[in-house]
């Protein structure tokens, strides 16, 4: 029994940076409407950039916050203004341009690969670092530290971004335009700006997530990949811009990856998340607490 | 010249050239290439019943390949039997399988429906992967399975030189396209298009537009599964990771995106264009600047969507047209 | 010029042209095709193994090249399998056809080497195997594969004699294992391996768990291992994971009487770096490690550590030696007719020179292709005193001097 609650709490935590990493998609999904495959890269360069601003300044990973959240925004504006913007003037009056999609794919790419060919395949960590490898021990559970910062991170950015969308003008301009472009446009919101604005958030939001794998994950090229589909599994299964839901949805996933292992294989844990996506699909495609959109 | 000459022109020319090019291009190398820019063509012409003329953007299309594909291996491995009979059984088995994928995904809009078909497929490659064995059939999870270069000969799908392949994969392509220019002439032809682009004015009309899109489905993934076959005959050994994975769905809906879906010509074009860009920058750059071909893929992904959202299927087809009004005079600009 | 003389300059540098490939009969260079995955998940062995190949293809070209073929120089073309075994296959009938090479080697991934042995036997292409340990790879009655490594049967076949040795040795009983390992081709193959031996062995089996080596959370997998408390824990992964497991096994306090790896990932650079102090006690086991009782192993470590800025590991080491072997080859053939090149594959019995850094005495093909006397050596990871390294301690005869092992896990 101690063990399911342990695994459990380390299904909470770890789902709850999975759910970081999938809240910049969450947005980025909900009001534009497109498949961001280039997600899981923007992760890795959130991861990079953190690695290096660590090694290079020596402050403590969480601070250098300061430094990969302004740098990783300004990244997905200018990547929405120049590659994505274009697309979207030509062809206005297609809901879902999935041509899109294509170009987030040779994102997805070209990232990858230009981060191979400039810092080389190896795996690197920080070693050293103030949260590597601490754990709590209550009795005979023990708890990761560094997964229990990344799940603080996951809460306040989550709080900071619904505080951003309700709160603030540009943000419930952003809301408006996630339910009805034109009607926002009609009143006198600058749909394109808004597009580059939730880019940018959305691309913060994984440097966010990128600074908490940090500390005790491994970086490389290739890293992005593994996150990607398991961030659209999530996004679907929280609600498509809802920003509790992708919280919610990574927790679940976390959980069933922690504790599915007690009574099975690691590898059918995976089917399990596929197939339980799938039936979500099926009976909920609004997911937990989307709002039933007219498709 | 006659105008419905001069339209099918092209046609002849293209197709007297690819059956002429194994007599010019004797390198093993060159036949490789064009074998597989065959396949993909193929592929994306089979993916194209679905994802152009149905309108929706189904993402897991290499699942049905892999279902080919590991239904006449088995077969053939354990029980002796034919490649050619285990393909049509893989086609059968695979066309079932796309009908259950269908007919709760179709219910879908848009993103969901590709994310529901990647989620399809991976569940599928999963299994695979960690399945050894299902009843009395030998999977062999992810160490696949090998196929023994032992007996040659038509009757066993298996060749020593490439030039049977590429002959193969040409009548497939050929007959392929044929069956789809003949379906975009039908009524189901009609019904899928008018489905794709605006379902409840079709339904409107009495046309049960998800009848129409199931058995799209049923089409696409029965003709998906003989590359799988193919594939399989072809390379001598698969495993999950090389017939059933994601990169293969992905490879097969940008060339038909990039084509121009929903058109006869636009996958053929589309592999023309990707596969050389993808085999030849891999050839070039691959062993110098490690992952530069792939760069250069997403570069060129890009600057076509950038400029060309519909496919290149068009611009190509309006300055053949050009072309021929300026060389044949203007009276069958009117044709 | 007037159409006549036109005709007769084309006709001339036409018929001049046919010459010209008779021109360069007169062999002055031995194509070598190299496939390895060099972008995707095995980049980084991959880019290892190149630069092994190149140090040795640099110093085999500068000692005079094949002397016997009047100082004829190797030239390597690599090609980028991206670990996939129809890239792989692709790229090989691209070199044996269009590039015409007189040897084939690669491929590092055994997914991607197993496909393309059946490419160069049809054409009858010697192809040299470095590292790719897959069994089936020289068991297919192939004449024209030649594999340096020893075969993952030996591997798990040593993986156990060690643990018997070490039992004694120490005298300590070890009765429950733990079979950890990455879900593809590699580690399947070694699980196989390990079940039947521990079964002969009479140990008795907690934990069998394959996972997938792309997860991005080893926790679960860590407490399975934790929960069934084995004696011993036997471990294949991959570099990335290598590093996660270990890490997160240093953090749940996972202390089992020994862990013993495969090699592959836990001999990547990379993990050393990574897993730093938590990597202590670890056995592995390798081909091939820097403290190895060779002439000319130090320096050879140190010359490759001076270009690339890390040290040599098993892997490296089998492609350097198998540049080696081919050039050894290609003197004994006198051509470099891929043919007369197979025969001379067939008879080698190489035993002095830079390949004989390897941890045993010579090199020598059986009739399968496979390096009869490929042996296998075990390293602790340990810290005494130069800060962490791995240290040689299987078999005996082997062992670093003045060096006990650490065992159990204190």
């Amino acid at each position: 029994m101690l063990f399911i609650l342990e695994d459990t709490i380390n299904g909470i935590l770890m789902g709850s940076i999975y759910g970081l990493a999938a809240l910049g998609l969450t947005l980025i999904f909900g009001v534009l409407k497109v498949i961001n495959f280039a997600h899981g890269s923007l992760l890795m360069v959130g991861m990079y950039v953190a690695y290096w601003a660590v090694i290079l300044t020596g402050m403590h990973p969480y601070l250098v916050l300061v430094i990969v959240v302004p740098i990783m925004f300004v990244f997905g504006y200018l990547l929405q203004d120049i590659l994505i913007k274009p697309i979207f003037k030509a062809e206005k009056d297609v809901r879902e341009p999935i041509t899109v999609i294509i170009v987030t794919t040779g994102v997805w790419y070209i990232l990858d690969n230009l981060s191979l060919l400039v810092f080389g395949p190896q795996y690197r960590n920080i070693q050293g670092n103030p949260l590597q490898g601490k754990m709590l021990e209550f009795g005979d559970m023990m708890i990761s530290v560094p997964k229990l910062w990344g799940f603080c991170a996951a809460i306040i950015t989550a709080a900071l971004v619904y505080l951003f969308l309700q709160k603030t003008r540009m943000g419930r301009a952003v809301r408006a335009t996630s339910l009805d472009r034109e009607a926002a446009s009609l009143q006198g919101i600058n749909q394109y700006k808004i597009y580059n604005v939730t880019f940018g958030i959305g691309t913060a939001v994984a440097g966010v997530a990128g600074t908490a794998l940090v500390p005790f994950f491994n970086i490389f090229p290739s890293v992005g990949v593994l996150f990607d589909i398991k961030c659209f599994i999530i996004v679907v299964l929280g609600g498509l811009g809802s920003i509790g839901g992708a919280l919610l949805g990574g927790m679940i996933v976390g959980v069933i990856e922690s504790v599915g292992p007690q009574f099975m294989t690691a590898t059918w844990t995976e089917a399990i998340v596929y197939g339980l996506f799938l039936v979500f699909l099926f009976l909920k495609p609004s997911g937990l607490f989307g709002v039933k959109y007219d498709w | 010249m006659n105008p419905s000459l001069y339209r099918k022109l092209p046609l002849i020319l293209a197709a007297l050239i690819a059956l002429g090019l194994p007599l010019v291009v004797t390198s093993a190398t060159y036949l490789h290439i064009l074998i597989l820019l065959f396949l993909y063509a193929y592929l994306t012409t089979s993916w194209n019943l679905v994802g152009g003329f149905a309108g929706v953007l189904p993402l897991g299309h290499a699942t049905f390949v892999g279902i080919g594909a590991y239904t006449s291996t088995i077969l053939s491995l354990q029980y002796g039997i034919s490649p050619w009979i285990g393909m049509l059984v893989g086609a059968v088995l695979s066309s079932i399988v796309g009908v259950i994928i269908g007919l709760p995904t179709f219910k879908m809009r848009g993103a969901y429906f590709a994310l529901a078909t990647i989620a399809f497929a991976e569940g599928i490659r999963v299994m695979f992967e960690n399945i050894d064995y299902l009843g009395p059939f030998q999977i062999n999870g992810p160490r696949g399975l090998q196929i023994p270069p032992l007996k040659t000969g038509l009757a066993h799908f298996m060749f020593a030189d490439k030039e049977p392949y590429y002959y193969i994969i040409l009548a497939m392509l050929a007959g392929v396209l044929a069956l789809t220019w003949v379906i975009s002439r039908s009524k189901l032809g009609y019904y899928l298009v008018a489905g794709g682009e605006e379902p409840e004015a079709a339904q409107s009309l009495g046309v049960n537009v998800a009848r129409a899109k199931l058995m799209a489905m049923a089409m696409s993934s029965f003709l998906t599964a003989f590359a799988g076959t193919f594939w399989a005959q072809f390379t001598l050994y698969i495993h999950p990771k090389s017939v059933m994975s994601l990169d293969i769905s992905f490879e097969i809906a940008f060339i038909a995106l990039i084509g121009g879906r929903g058109s006869i010509a636009g996958p053929v074009l589309g592999a023309m264009l990707l596969r050389p860009v993808s085999d030849f920058s891999r050839i070039y750059f691959g062993s110098t600047l490690p992952g530069l071909h792939l760069i250069i893929f997403g570069v060129v992904l890009i600057l076509v969507m950038l400029f060309q959202p519909r496919g290149l299927q068009e611009p190509l087809t309006r300055a053949y047209r050009r072309v021929m009004n300026g060389r044949f005079g203007g009276k069958e600009a009117a044709a | 010029m007037n159409h006549r003389h036109q005709w007769m300059v084309f006709l001339a540098t036409a018929v001049a042209l046919l010459f010209i490939p008779g021109g360069v009969m007169a062999q002055t260079v031995v194509k070598v095709g190299n496939i390895l995955p060099l972008s995707g998940p095995s980049a980084s062995v991959g880019l290892q193994n190149k630069q092994a190949q190149d140090m040795a293809i640099e110093e085999i070209n500068s000692a005079g090249g094949i002397k016997s073929l009047g100082g004829a120089k190797i030239q390597m073309f690599y090609a980028d399998s991206e670990s996939k075994p129809e890239k792989g296959v692709a790229e090989a009938e691209r070199f044996i056809n269009t590039e015409k090479v007189n040897v084939l080697t690669g491929c590092w991934n055994s997914a991607v080497s197993y496909p393309v042995s059946a490419v160069a036997e049809r054409y009858g292409i010697p192809f040299i195997v470095p590292v790719s340990v897959a069994d089936k790879i020289t068991e297919q009655g192939f004449k024209n594969v030649f594999r340096i490594a020893a075969k993952d049967s030996w591997w798990t076949r040593d993986q156990f004699a060690f643990l018997k040795d070490i039992e004694k040795e120490f005298n300590v009983k070890i009765a429950t294992l733990a079979f950890v390992y990455e879900n593809g081709d590699w580690g399947k193959g070694f699980a196989e391996g390990w079940k039947k031996l521990a079964q002969q062995g009479g140990y008795k089996v907690v934990l069998d768990e394959p996972y997938p080596s792309t997860a991005t959370d080893l926790s679960p997998v860590v407490q399975k291992i934790k929960r069934a408390n084995p004696d011993v824990l036997f471990l294949t992964s991959n570099a990335a994971d290598a590093i996660l497991l270990t890490n997160t096994m240093a953090e749940y306090k996972v202390k089992p009487k020994a862990i013993i790896a495969s090699g592959g990932g836990h001999a990547d650079p990379s993990f050393m770096k990574a897993a730093g102090k938590n990597a202590k006690y670890l056995f592995d086991i390798v081909e091939w490690e820097t403290d190895v009782n060779k002439p000319g192993a130090k320096e050879i470590n140190e010359k490759f550590k001076k270009l690339y800025g890390y040290n040599l590991a098993g892997e490296s080491v089998d492609a350097y030696v198998a540049m080696y072997v081919m050039a050894d080859a290609l003197e004994r053939a006198k051509s470099s007719d891929p043919k007369a090149i197979r025969e001379a594959l067939v008879q080698t019995k190489l035993n002095k020179g830079p390949a004989m850094i390897v941890g045993y005495d010579a090199i020598e093909f059986d009739s399968s292709g496979q390096n009869k006397h490929a042996a296998l050596v075990m390293v602790q990871v340990n810290d005494i005193g130069k800060g962490m390294e791995r240290i040689t301690v299987w078999p005996k005869v082997s062992r670093r001097a003045n060096y006990k092992p650490v065992f159990p896990t204190p």
